[in-house]
């Protein structure tokens, strides 16, 4: 009765699926039964080490400064591509469609990647990372920004178009009034992923707190490995609550 | 001064014309209600008057200029003489009242003088006018989205009002207004009309205020003009036409 032929098969399919997912990825809880040696390495993360604190926060500014300087320049860079990669104010169905792929393109290469290269004409430091992370931005805002752009009310830029505004400055008079709020929402959740992003960055030479902890890691230095841990956790906690708070005051 | 001159109107992928054909003359201190059902082309009608929508044949002509061969700096210099309010009112959300009004100046400013927001003292003060003209004086510094529906309106013809218009085009502006609201809006539209001695040229769905406030009734269907005259004229048979039965003449086109 509540199944038709059709539930079945996607059912069927989907366990299939799951199972060979499994497979791949050698996905076999048997292989716990050395949980203790986990247990016995968690242990050598405490008592935490305190005596590099300073150092720590020092890093973890400059992961904040990469995650916010990349993501913002992201923003400021995508937002005015994205009313060219949106349908209702592209200024030419060509531009449009190349504004589209380029930024699918520049999208689906990750940060890590643009950091690998970048790392060869520019060095080391969080100046490669802040850019590939200001990179990949663009090509995720400018997507989400120019949907935002296509889904607002056209009524407001037809009503500044009516009182004698250029029509590019009445769709920008119209238009960002209406999406401003769900723009902060995004690159607040941008700043949160480019915060986690940094800390991969710093595995390949990026600074900040993600390149002491890799360090902290390789050198056995457990007890620090874990205030790092800590304190990236601290910091995306209060990204997260200074966002809400911001959107709010928007809204 | 406004002479709509054979205009027809075929949307992309349009089996009919939206409007076919219709011929009207216009003159200052006219308050012509446009009737009609839904679909009929009142809309694409008051749209073409502006520039808003693009005509497919014919012309509007504005003090024997055609819309149609205008660039888009001097269209723009026709538009900003246009008042225009809207049936759901396209204010701009996020902002007050008072910038609200204040956008009825953009027609006459700068770009970058509209970016920044700088305003002279004279701008502002008539602005302040004609918020108290509307009754809005003590919302003034409210965000439009808080306000009920006859206070959008009023936002609305005042910032059309801060235009300095001599055509005033309303696209149905009290199609989601109640009927006490709506009459209040249509007195208001009146009061501007007399005071400034403008082309008023309306939308309503409802035949009794166009009855009460019009000196012209024009009423369309099917895209033509099927009446134009004085209200009084429109009478229980022109009603009857106008929303009811099917003329043969459309049928055959």
């Amino acid at each position: 009765m509540w199944f038709k032929r059709k539930n079945i098969i996607s059912i069927s399919l989907l366990v299939f699926f799951l199972f060979f997912s499994a497979k791949l990825t050698e996905f076999d809880l048997s292989k716990f039964k050395d949980f203790q040696n986990m247990i016995d390495f968690l242990s050598q993360w405490f008592p935490m080490d305190y005596s590099k604190l300073p150092h720590m926060l020092q890093d973890s500014l400059e992961t904040l400064a990469m995650a916010f300087l990349g993501s913002f320049l992201g923003l400021l860079i995508a937002l005015p591509i994205s009313f060219i990669a949106a349908r209702n104010t592209a200024p030419s169905s060509y531009l449009y469609y190349f504004s589209r792929v380029a930024l699918s393109f520049i999208r689906s290469i990750p940060e890590i990647v643009f950091g690998l290269i970048l790392l060869t004409a520019i060095g080391l430091g969080p100046f490669p990372a802040t850019l590939a992370i200001m990179f990949h931005n663009v090509g995720v805002l400018g997507k989400l920004i120019s949907e935002l752009i296509e889904a607002t009310d056209p009524g407001p830029q037809e009503a500044m178009k009516a009182v004698g505004a250029k029509s590019g400055f009445a769709n920008l008079f119209g238009i960002l009034p209406q999406i401003w709020p769900n723009v902060l929402s995004h690159y607040f959740y941008r700043f949160e992923v480019a915060i986690r992003t940094s800390l991969i960055l710093g595995f390949i030479g990026g600074g900040g707190i993600g390149q002491r902890l890799f360090n902290d890691f390789k050198t056995f230095q457990y007890s620090s490995v874990a205030l790092d841990v800590l304190i990236v956790m601290v910091i995306v906690i209060i990204v997260d609550i200074v966002g809400s708070k911001v959107r709010n005051n928007v809204i | 001064m406004l002479k709509v001159n054979n205009i027809s109107v075929r949307y992309p992928g349009g089996e009919r014309d939206a409007l076919s054909n219709v011929n009207v003359s216009l003159i200052e201190g006219d308050f012509v209600c446009i009737l009609g059902k839904s679909g009929s082309g009142k809309s694409t009608f008051i749209r073409c008057i502006n520039g808003l929508q693009k005509t497919t044949r014919g012309e509007v002509l504005w003090n024997n200029t055609s819309l149609s061969t205008l660039a888009d700096k001097q269209l723009m210099t026709v538009r900003r003489e246009i008042g225009m309010i809207f049936q759901h009112f396209n204010l701009i959300p996020r902002l007050t009242v008072f910038q609200n009004v204040l956008t009825g100046t953009f027609g006459y400013r700068s770009t970058f003088k509209n970016l920044v927001g700088w305003f002279s003292r004279e701008e502002i003060k008539r602005a302040k006018q004609i918020i108290a003209d509307v009754e809005l004086t003590d919302q003034i510094n409210r965000r439009v989205e808080q306000l009920s529906g006859g206070q959008k309106q009023r936002v609305g013809i005042a910032r059309a009002m801060l235009q300095n218009p001599k055509v005033f085009l309303g696209d149905e502006p009290v199609s989601s207004l109640d009927p006490g609201t709506s009459n209040r809006i249509f007195t208001l539209l009146q009061k501007m009309h007399n005071r400034h001695n403008l082309l008023t040229i309306i939308n309503v769905h409802n035949v009794e205020l166009a009855k009460l406030f019009a000196t012209r009734i024009i009423a369309l269907k099917d895209g033509e003009v099927i009446f134009d005259g004085l209200p009084e004229a429109f009478t229980e048979q022109e009603f009857h036409q106008t929303y009811h039965s099917t003329s043969v003449k459309t049928k055959v086109l």
